[in-house]
């Protein structure tokens, strides 16, 4: 960091003063209390040492100029900025602007809630700054001790600052990853990526923007790779006629107090399924099969930027209204980025529901450690067949991805039958 | 045409003057006792003067020469219990009181400096220099000089800042059925200052055994009493309170002394209170060596005159006239006092190596720098031995009421077993327990224990001081609202908050100051703010702010055993306040330093105090945030909980500091500012704040809820904090 060297007081009270001479050249290094110049003021003439030690980078004034006390005159800097700082074209006539703006603060605000104002990046100029990453004071310290290089990282806080959530979302998602490019100690640091729009050299703008990768992308990214190239996926397909559901959704929502979603009774139909076909309700654990007693589904959250995945735990033993309670919960707080490590652990399946958006249907990507995970498509009107009878039924098509090292075929189709029964006799959803 | 009655106050106002006769029938020894101590004065202020001269004194130095007359003739005849206090212009009345009581007033005028004398000459000294061995340490300088054993309370810069106290001295004096007074001293200047005058008035209407001693020398530093107020004889106060006034001429020791007698008579027969002006006359200019004429405000002819009749010579003269003293012998006098006065100062200073010809003090002398801080406040080893009690973790059986009913109830407790005990305020002793019944009950229990006062804080807050100076009683003093303490604010800040530490850091000043947050009764701008932020500027008042009666109940007996100023705080909205304590026990206390958690979280640490716990406590139930809520009881610098803290910013990473109160007089602050240094590398957002608006609450309802912060406030800070961990 670089250093200006101000106009002193030389005499109490004085406001301007002089350099009668220079006792330094740039480039030249310089130690504390080592003089730097004879300062000249109405009254007298007195030497003026260094305070900060480096190489004198840059003389701001010229001899004999009158300063007022205060204004930057000097600019003294570690050693290794030496030659960046001087290949810069600097003013010769000592004109004062190259001093870096004094760090001020906006006014505070007369609000019932007083902080300290953050610098906005912005008020940071020159190219220095651009290298600057903001994070927490328990995020510096965090990284320190874990070696995990900031410049990795995407900030989410206030004006970008890395705050504490995208260090645990780095450790928990990616801590390989972060590991693995760990800056070795005395190295330069990698430059941070940088959202700007790409320019070749010297020609037009790319066409293109490389945004910097979030620590949930990262996450996805390597999980979803992970997972469908190393688990064998197969999928089964299914309709659902969905009228029943529905009338149900209808009758219960008359009630004030309740909304049950179609997707909270996805998630109550796919735990009684579970419940049904115990065999499906595993997951694979290197040197065996885990089942498990109760149904802990996962469901599949659209946040900003990327997607997580909280768990609803003991489903087969919850009311339709505590799941619908605890559904709700779950995203609420998933899209308000308050989830806890834990709730994000776990769970035997999973559903991912993209009905919302009128896909008739789709395939999913399980995700790992679960051994399924079910892809719901939207209720749509269809033509249907009962009893040889052409009508119009609701119908929703949804799609089982299996864990082949875990399921296999029979049992993913019985699972998807047990569903599908428990989707079209809804009235069991409610024992 | 209206007719007109001649009205005459209640009191006398007498000038007194000493006859030919007086000299007579003095007693010889008397006179001996008080040319003696006249010169010895006169060589000690030379001596300061001379060192100032050199620029040995560090500050000002106020010298007394010319009037120690009125000095030494008030507190010759006094006993080593009656008390003195002073001002800024203090050395002669210090050292007349220092030196009666190591000689008894009766010195050998041949053989004048004794061991005694001695010593108190160099202590005086050495206070003087800011040396380590002064009476003060080496703290207190030439305006701040205590000896408490020779009754010497303290003299004081603030310019009839000293008077409250003094009064509370001659409180405890009278209290505890002692025939002693208490004598403070003052100038001109300072007998237009609220202090004296609301102290004449308390004075008088208690009857106080007190003496208001104005050395009116003519001049305030340069402005003439004939400027400076309208009646000019000055003893003319006195009548206006009922308190009878004597004017002397303070030239004239005799004079001063037979006044004094009178004076004393009366007051030790329980005549209440007395003025005694002394018309004397300070030979240099307000400090330093040179004449006043110097500066133009007075003329030299004016300084002639006044030479003509000073006070040494004038004893000297008598005395020789009437036979009882040779030349030689009051030659004798002045070289002993001298020669004295110059071994002292080689004692304290020698050869300066670096400057031929010149002296400086010696540096083995000065006090250890490290001894800057020590003794702000007592170290809380009173408080061993008592017994302490969590209320978070007693689970045994409970007593409900209202908050304010254990307010009173432990006070009725603590007074019952501890008579030391007196609770002044105003209206406290009426009104079934005063505004708020915080104090129902206690004026029948114990009487002439619950005081209600005149409407002059500043008065009986000092007055308080000096009775907890005293030591023989702990006076509870209710402030009826905070915004009050500006009016009592020299005696709370000045004097109160700044006794133990200034005059040295040894002696302790118990007192306990009650008052109550009152935002949200619609009082407005000059009732309504919280006054923690402004104690903890003061760093020898510790506070308590408790949000609970259990929690009320183990601070106010803290606060009751410790030796330090503690103010409690209490809000009018905790006052009705369902509550529970431990079933019948009043008697435990909560230990210095400890903070409550509230509710624990992972989050962000709320950290709060008085009502505000409960808003911070609904506002974490209401947004669903983690968050850990400290109720942090001891506010003070000295006394807050680091550890409670600490460890919870270290888990939740990020603070946010709950008050209600405006934004400017607020208390998180320094709060803020400390939690950043300390806990820096553990924070992950800056520290937040939760406060009232910018200017004081208004009377207007809707304008006085904008201006505070309740639980909808807590609710912004806590989705700010929340906000500020991003993750999205
Ligand atoms: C409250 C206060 N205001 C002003 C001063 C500054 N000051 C110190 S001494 C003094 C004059 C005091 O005059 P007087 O009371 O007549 O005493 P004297 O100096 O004549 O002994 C003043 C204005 C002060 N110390 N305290």
């Amino acid at each position: 960091m670089a250093t200006v060297v101000r106009m002193p007081e030389v005499l109490a009270g004085a406001s301007e003063a002089a350099i009668q001479s220079w006792l330094v050249t740039p480039g030249q290094s310089i130690g504390v209390g080592e003089p730097l110049a004879e300062v000249e003021t109405e009254k007298a003439v007195v030497e003026y040492a260094a305070e900060t030690e480096g190489v004198v980078l840059e003389l701001l004034v010229s001899e004999g100029q009158p300063v007022a006390v205060g204004e930057p005159i000097a600019i003294i800097g570690a050693a290794d900025e030496a030659t960046r700082v001087r290949e810069e074209p600097g003013p010769a006539d000592g004109s004062q602007q190259r001093a870096p703006e004094p760090e001020t603060a906006p006014d505070p605000e007369p609000s019932p809630l007083a902080d300290a104002p953050d610098l906005l990046p912005s008020e940071r100029g020159g190219h220095r700054a651009a290298e600057r990453r903001f994070a927490s004071p328990i995020v510096r310290r965090l990284a320190r001790e874990r070696g995990i290089d900031l410049a990795l990282l995407t900030g989410t806080g206030p004006d970008g600052r890395i705050v504490r959530r995208d260090l645990e979302a780095t450790a928990a998602g990616q801590g390989a990853a972060a590991s693995e490019t760990r800056t070795p100690t005395g190295s330069p640091k990698q430059p941070a990526p940088s959202p700007a729009v790409q320019a070749g050299p010297g020609g037009p703008p790319a066409a293109f923007v490389d945004l910097p990768l979030s620590g949930m992308r990262r996450a996805i990214a390597r999980r979803l790779t992970e997972s469908k190239t190393t688990i064998p996926h197969f999928y089964v397909v299914a309709d659902c006629r969905v009228d029943g559901l529905l009338d149900l959704r209808r009758q219960l929502n008359a009630f004030d107090e309740v909304h049950i979603s179609v997707n909270d009774l996805v998630v109550k139909a796919a735990a009684g399924a579970l419940m049904d076909v115990p065999e499906a309700n595993v997951a694979w654990a290197g040197t065996a099969v885990r089942r498990f007693a109760t149904a802990d589904v996962a469901m599949a959250v659209a946040v900003p930027n990327g997607l997580v995945t909280p768990v609803l735990r003991g489903v087969e033993s919850m009311s339709l209204t505590q799941v619908s309670a605890a559904a709700a919960d779950l995203v609420a707080r998933a899209k308000a980025g308050r989830l806890k490590q834990h709730e994000l652990e776990g769970g035997s399946f999973a559903i991912s529901n993209l009905g919302m958006y009128g896909v008739k249907e789709f395939s999913a990507i399980i995700n790992p450690p679960q051994a399924g995970i079910l892809a719901v498509g939207a209720v749509a009107q269809r033509p249907v067949v009962d009893d040889g009878a052409l009508g119009v039924g609701s119908v929703m098509t949804v799609t089982l991805s299996a864990d082949h090292r875990v399921i296999d075929g029979a049992v993913a189709a019985r699972w998807t039958a047990a569903f599908v029964q428990r989707i079209e006799e809804p009235l069991r959803l409610l024992l | 045409m209206p007719k007109h009655e001649r009205l005459e106050a209640a009191v006398p106002w007498v000038r007194l003057e000493s006859t030919p006769e007086d000299w007579r029938a003095a007693d010889p020894a008397l006179l001996g006792g008080m040319l003696a101590e006249l010169h010895l004065i006169r060589a000690f202020e030379e001596t300061v003067l001379e060192l100032a001269g050199e620029g040995l004194v560090h500050g000002p130095a106020h010298s007394s020469i010319g009037q120690e007359g009125g000095a030494v003739g008030s507190i010759i005849g006094l006993r080593s219990s009656d008390g003195v206090n002073g001002s800024h212009r203090g050395h002669h009345q210090f050292l007349a009181k220092a030196l009666t009581h190591v000689t008894g007033g009766d010195l050998d005028l041949s053989a004048l400096v004794t061991g005694d004398v001695d010593r108190v000459l160099q202590r005086t000294l050495a206070e003087i220099l800011g040396l380590a061995q002064g009476f003060c340490a080496g703290r207190g300088g030439s305006m701040h000089l205590q000896w408490l054993e020779a009754g010497a309370l303290g003299t004081n810069a603030i310019v009839g800042g000293g008077v409250p106290m003094g009064a509370g001295n001659s409180y405890a004096q009278r209290q505890s059925g002692t025939t002693d007074l208490t004598v403070s001293y003052f100038g001109d200047g300072a007998v237009n200052i609220g202090s004296v005058l609301e102290t004449m008035n308390l004075a008088a209407a208690w009857t106080l055994p007190f003496v208001f001693f104005i050395e009116n020398n003519l001049y305030a530093v340069s402005t003439t009493v004939a400027e400076a107020t309208g009646e000019h004889r000055l003893s003319g106060r006195g009548p206006g309170f009922g308190i009878p006034s004597w004017r002397v001429d303070g030239m004239d020791p005799l004079a001063v002394h037979l006044a004094m007698t009178e004076v004393g008579d009366r007051i030790r027969g329980g005549g209440g209170p007395a003025v005694v002006e002394a018309e004397v006359y300070r030979f240099f200019h307000q400090n330093g060596p040179y004449h006043g004429s110097a500066f133009g405000y007075r003329a030299k002819t004016e300084e002639a005159e006044w030479r003509a009749r000073d006070p040494l010579e004038r004893v000297g003269s008598e005395m020789l006239g009437l036979g009882l003293i040779g030349e030689a012998e009051i030659a004798s006098v002045r070289t002993q006092a001298v020669e004295a006065m110059r071994e002292v100062a080689d004692r304290l200073t020698e050869p300066d190596p670096d400057a031929a010809g010149k002296r400086r003090i010696r540096p083995e002398l000065w006090p250890d720098p490290e001894f800057v801080d020590v003794g702000i406040r007592g170290d809380g080893s009173e408080l061993a031995g008592g017994r302490f009690l969590e209320p978070l973790d007693d689970e045994g059986p409970k007593d409900s009421g209202r908050f304010v009913d254990f307010v009173a109830g432990v006070m009725d407790r603590r007074m019952a077993e501890d008579p030391r005990i007196i609770v002044l305020g105003e209206d406290v002793h009426r009104l079934n327990g005063g505004t708020n019944g915080a104090t129902k009950g206690l004026a029948k229990a114990y009487p002439g224990r619950v005081l209600g006062t005149p409407i002059s804080e500043n008065a009986f807050a000092g007055l308080a001081g000096g009775v907890a100076l005293d030591g023989r009683f702990r006076p509870v003093v209710e402030f009826m609202y905070p915004d009050f303490l500006w009016v009592a604010a020299d005696q709370v800040f000045n004097q109160i908050g700044k006794a133990r530490h200034m005059f040295g850091g040894v002696n302790p000043v118990p007192l306990v100051l009650r008052t109550k947050v009152a935002m949200g009764s619609g009082y407005g701008s000059q009732h309504l703010m919280d006054p923690a932020g402004i104690f903890s500027t003061s760093p020898g008042w510790r506070i308590v702010a408790p949000s609970t009666a259990a929690d009320y109940i183990g601070l106010m007996n803290t606060a009751l055993a410790l030796d330090d100023p503690v103010l409690v705080i209490e809000h009018v909205d905790l006052y009705a306040l369902p509550e529970e304590a431990p079933a019948g026990d009043l008697d435990y206390r909560l230990p210095i330093g400890r903070a409550a958690v509230r509710r624990e979280g992972a989050d962000v640490t709320v950290l709060s105090y008085l009502s505000m716990v409960r808003h911070a406590l609904e506002a974490v139930q209401q947004t669903g945030v983690d968050a850990e809520v400290i109720d942090l009881r001891w506010l003070d610098r000295a006394s807050i909980d680091w550890d409670t803290i600490g460890e919870s910013v270290r888990k939740t990473n990020a603070v946010l500091i709950v008050e209600q109160g405006a934004l400017g007089t607020s208390y998180g602050g320094w709060l803020a500012d400390e939690v950043q240094r300390r806990f820096f590398d553990w924070l992950d957002q800056p520290v937040l704040r939760v406060t009232g608006g910018e200017a004081s609450p208004s009377i207007s309802k809707v304008l006085e809820r904008a201006a505070i912060a309740r639980t909808e406030e807590v609710v912004r800070g806590l989705e700010e904090a929340v906000r500020r961990m991003g993750g999205r």
